[in-house]
């Protein structure tokens, strides 16, 4: 039979290879900083040279693994590193930034009300989808503090959408009052006409 | 079960916006029966009163509702032959374009974690000899992974009942089993001898890579269990256990583009895989 058979290795006992996580964070070869950002989170100082290391990344593979292993370590420092990213001027590290606070989850819900008062309007669409993982009541209220000053209509919409699934009575007089207010905007009439549907149907039904 | 009113329109339509976006399960109006009767069952087994609850509980992943749900709606079996279009897929595209860039003598690799009790890996080494003319030309190296030490020690021994042989034809299993009980078929120790098993744990950070890297990754319908960092952490590991080009298969409701940028979509005639790129980027 030509497939062929190995010993079988014992896998457990190891893990990612030892390295100097500093040392190999500041390489110039992509693939020991690949090494290094993976690892950094298994080592002390880890986070802080991860940070740093972060803002000179120039390789989209291993900032990406830079930001898994802060979406690992999940601490404050870690979250401030990763919020400072989205004011670069690449999109793609800014969608990469919010899509790993978005996986944050907890670490990330004290940061929620200034993302969501951020002066620049992509921040503030993109983090309506953070509180998604939110438990209802509190993503209901962070959502309608935002819905009743924002004037940026695909702002609106991305708030409105998470308010669909999540939403809950409370959100009800100010989706009436976003409608009033966006009228002439058919698409968020449509939007806040679904949400509003979900979340009454949900108010009204118990067992 | 009847002491449950149906979900409405909306409640059916916001559950499945939410299955969709946290697990890649597309249900329609078409599914809706099959969908209310399971989350009945959720509801009634957790206790919940209404949907409003169940769903903030499903939502918080309240004592690993998500994997609970996620059973409830997927075929909890391994059995030979499963998805054999991506099998399919494998000899007529994937190896095709991995041995274009292999000097002579060099090994072709495949892997399938996690692998169960082995129908996976066996079935792979199965197809390779039913259906690759170039199979006695390569030494191909099958290995079958998992986290479970029971499963590992089940699929070393090989034996299987009658439902993980149902996709195969009665030539198959005369080829490849010998029946040992009346509902128990043994795999051929020939066949047996070329799949070898390991331990694995494909979301603990490096402990992917003494096995080294691959031509080819089976890594079907466990990514969807996982939550957003857990499935970061593999597709890495997985990354790394991918020689450059290399492909890796999925299940068919996972896609690896909404974990990772790491992979490249690739669409063949049976398939869509993913694979690692050539250079890095």
């Amino acid at each position: 039979m030509p497939l062929i058979r190995k010993p079988v290795t014992d896998t457990r006992a190891q893990g990612l290879p030892t390295v100097d996580v500093l040392r190999g964070l500041a390489s110039a070869d992509a693939e020991e900083r690949w090494v290094a950002a993976r690892a950094a989170p298994e080592v002390e100082g880890g986070a802080d040279a991860l940070v740093t290391a972060l803002r000179t990344e120039s390789d989209a593979r291993v900032r990406e693994a830079m930001l898994t292993s802060l979406a690992r370590i999940n601490s404050s420092a870690s979250v401030e590193a990763i919020l400072a990213l989205l004011r670069s001027d690449d999109a793609s590290v800014r969608s990469g930034a919010l899509e790993t606070l978005r996986v944050m989850g907890s670490a990330m819900r004290e940061h929620l009300p200034r993302l969501l008062s951020d002066a620049d309007s992509d921040v503030r669409l993109l983090s309506c989808e953070i509180t998604r993982g939110l438990p209802g009541a509190e993503a209901t209220r962070l959502l309608c503090d935002l819905l009743v000053r924002e004037n940026q209509v695909n702002v609106c919409g991305a708030a409105i959408e998470v308010l669909a699934e999540v939403g809950q009575a409370e959100a009800l007089p100010v989706l009436a009052q976003c409608e009033t207010r966006f009228r002439d905007t058919p698409f968020l009439v449509f939007a806040i006409k679904m949400a509003t549907d979900r979340i009454l149907a949900q108010s009204t039904r118990h067992v | 079960m009847s002491e449950f009113p149906a979900l409405t329109q909306e409640e059916f339509r916001r559950l499945c916006e939410f299955l969709y976006r946290r697990t890649g399960m597309v249900f329609t109006e078409a599914k809706r029966y099959y969908v209310e009767r399971r989350v009945v069952e959720r509801m009634l087994e957790t206790g919940c009163g209404s949907f409003s609850n169940y769903f903030s509980q499903l939502r918080a992943d309240t004592r690993g509702e998500i994997e609970q749900i996620i059973n409830a709606f997927t075929v909890n079996e391994t059995y030979f032959y499963r998805e054999d279009h991506q099998l399919q897929c494998l000899t007529a595209d994937l190896l095709p374009n991995r041995i274009r860039k292999k000097s002579q003598g060099e090994p072709i690799r495949i892997w399938s974690a996690p692998c169960a009790t082995g129908e996976e890996p066996y079935s792979i080494a199965m197809w390779l000899l039913e259906n690759w003319p170039l199979v006695d030309d390569y030494e191909i190296e099958i290995i079958g992974a998992d986290i479970d030490t029971a499963v590992l020690e089940a699929a070393r021994q090989g034996v299987f009942g009658k439902r993980a042989l149902m996709r195969l034809s009665p030539y198959l299993i005369a080829k490849y089993f010998s029946q040992v009980a009346e509902d128990k078929w043994q795999i051929l120790d020939d066949l047996r001898g070329s799949v070898r098993f390991g331990e694995v744990n494909i979301v603990a950070p490096g402990e992917t890579r003494p096995y080294g890297q691959f031509d080819v990754i089976f890594c079907r319908n466990v990514l969807i269990y996982f939550d957003d960092t857990s499935r970061r952490i593999a597709a890495e590991n997985l990354y790394e256990n991918l020689l450059p080009g290399g492909f890796i298969c999925l299940g068919h409701t996972e896609s690896m583009s909404r974990i990772s940028s790491l992979f490249e979509v690739s669409r063949f005639t049976d398939a869509i895989v993913y694979q690692r790129p050539d250079q890095h980027r």
